[in-house]
């Protein structure tokens, strides 16, 4: 029972620490606002887009503790579980270039299906010759967990 | 005179239809977003149900089914009216999908906090994360340039496979920066997911790439988006979070190697 209460008291307690969701919308309007002022810095041939900048920024902010996890978790963990969602408009933009598909349609799932192959495979090599070099020549540990 | 009433009845529903989608307005740029967004959120919500009742079948992931049967339907919609499909999605969808699409920004920034929350990780292993990410990467698009040569993508084409290990917002603008195809892209985005999902474990145990628990979770994270780091989770827990690193990481060394090697390639 004591035990019981106190576990409520704790979790009404990270309640009230979360920022309302008003506050977290306007970090994330602030981070996205200045990307979006960055962005156009960098030129034609070396873009940066917005989320690629807001991303670094507001991991940037998290790392030196400007701003909390509970300033921003609540909203940025419901637009996370969005994603999926979020992409349709993405995979249906499809529909406009249907004549892409119709020449070279065979040719691009091909490609495709070949890159996603070589990007797990090589990737997961390169990193486990790193990992080797770590462990053996510099001698550092390569345990993940604590 | 049936089918003659039937084609009158016909005009006046898509006069009503089209009025009301705004495709019937000159110019047709001014249409209603509330189709766009409905229409979104039908064919996803379908997918997941299907996914649902289909136990998990690797061709019914929700985005993959939303993706299909939207186009499908928009299809159907413009041959009913009359038009090709490219002009009644610009006029009848893109205004809802463009409202769905701006979340993409805030959902993509948001990324940084499940990086941070594995941030004892990512301090330890940095080092190694940045250099296998970027020289996986490296050596990945010499392949996947040379294969697409081979099988003979055009330039746009190839533009479009460059860019896909990053996350489909980020991966498009870059790939539209170097002359590819955007939607050809966020289509390659979308099927890494399906094709990982598909075949993941098999390929994990044809090719061993379980043999390093941290590799395994980078490749993961690389190849398959965010299922990849659902399928990386169920290798263990240290595969999973190096994938969920994996996918935020990648998504920055890609806009940081495509772009040069897309001008070294000659392709801009």
């Amino acid at each position: 029972m004591a035990a019981n209460d106190k576990a409520t008291k704790t979790e009404t307690a990270k309640e009230e620490q979360a920022s309302p969701i008003l506050i977290q919308m306007g970090i994330f309007a602030a981070i996205l606002f200045v990307s979006s002022l960055i962005s156009p810095l960098f030129p034609a041939t070396f873009p940066v887009p917005t989320p690629v900048i807001g991303l670094v920024i507001l991991y940037i902010l998290l790392a030196s503790h400007i701003v909390k996890l509970r300033n921003v978790e609540k909203f940025g963990d419901f637009m996370i579980s969005l994603i999926a969602f979020l992409f349709v408009p993405s995979g249906i933009q499809l529909a406009a270039s249907l004549d892409i598909l119709k020449a070279q349609g065979v040719q691009l799932v091909v490609v495709i299906l070949i890159a996603t192959i070589v990007l797990l495979v090589v990737v997961a090599y390169t990193t486990a010759g790193f990992i080797w070099l770590r462990k053996n020549v510099f001698h550092r540990d390569v345990n993940v967990e604590e | 005179m049936m089918t003659l009433t039937a084609t009158a009845h016909m005009a006046a529903w898509g006069k009503w239809l089209g009025d009301a989608l705004g495709t019937n307005a000159a110019g047709a740029s001014a249409g209603n977003a509330l189709f766009g967004i409905f229409l979104s959120l039908v064919v996803y919500l379908f997918g997941q149900w299907l996914f649902k009742i289909g136990k998990g079948f690797f061709l019914f992931q929700p985005l993959f089914v939303g993706m299909v049967l939207g186009i499908f339907i928009l299809f159907l919609f413009a041959k009913a009216f009359g038009t090709d499909t490219a002009t009644f999605y610009k006029s009848a969808y893109l205004p809802g999908g463009n409202i769905i699409f701006w979340f993409l920004n805030p959902a993509t920034i948001a990324f940084a906090i499940p990086l941070y929350r594995r941030n004892d990780v990512v301090k330890k292993f940095w080092l190694e994360i940045v250099l296998s990410l970027i020289v996986g990467l490296v050596i990945s698009l010499f392949v996947i340039y040379y294969v697409s040569k081979l099988i003979g993508l055009d330039n746009v084409g190839i533009a479009s496979m460059m860019p896909q290990a990053a996350t489909t917002a980020i991966a498009m603008p870059i790939a539209g920066a170097i002359g590819g195809n955007t939607a050809v892209t966020a289509m390659a985005c979308i099927l890494n997911a399906v094709i990982i999902y598909a075949l993941g474990d098999w390929l994990v145990k044809f090719f061993h790439v379980n043999s390093d628990p941290i590799g395994a979770g980078l490749g993961l994270g690389t190849a398959g988006h965010t299922v990849g780091s659902a399928k990386a989770l169920q290798l263990g827990s240290i595969q999973g979070s190096m994938a969920s690193i994996a996918v935020v990481v990648i998504s920055i060394v890609v806009d940081i190697v495509v772009p040069p090697f897309a001008s070294m390639m000659g392709l801009i």
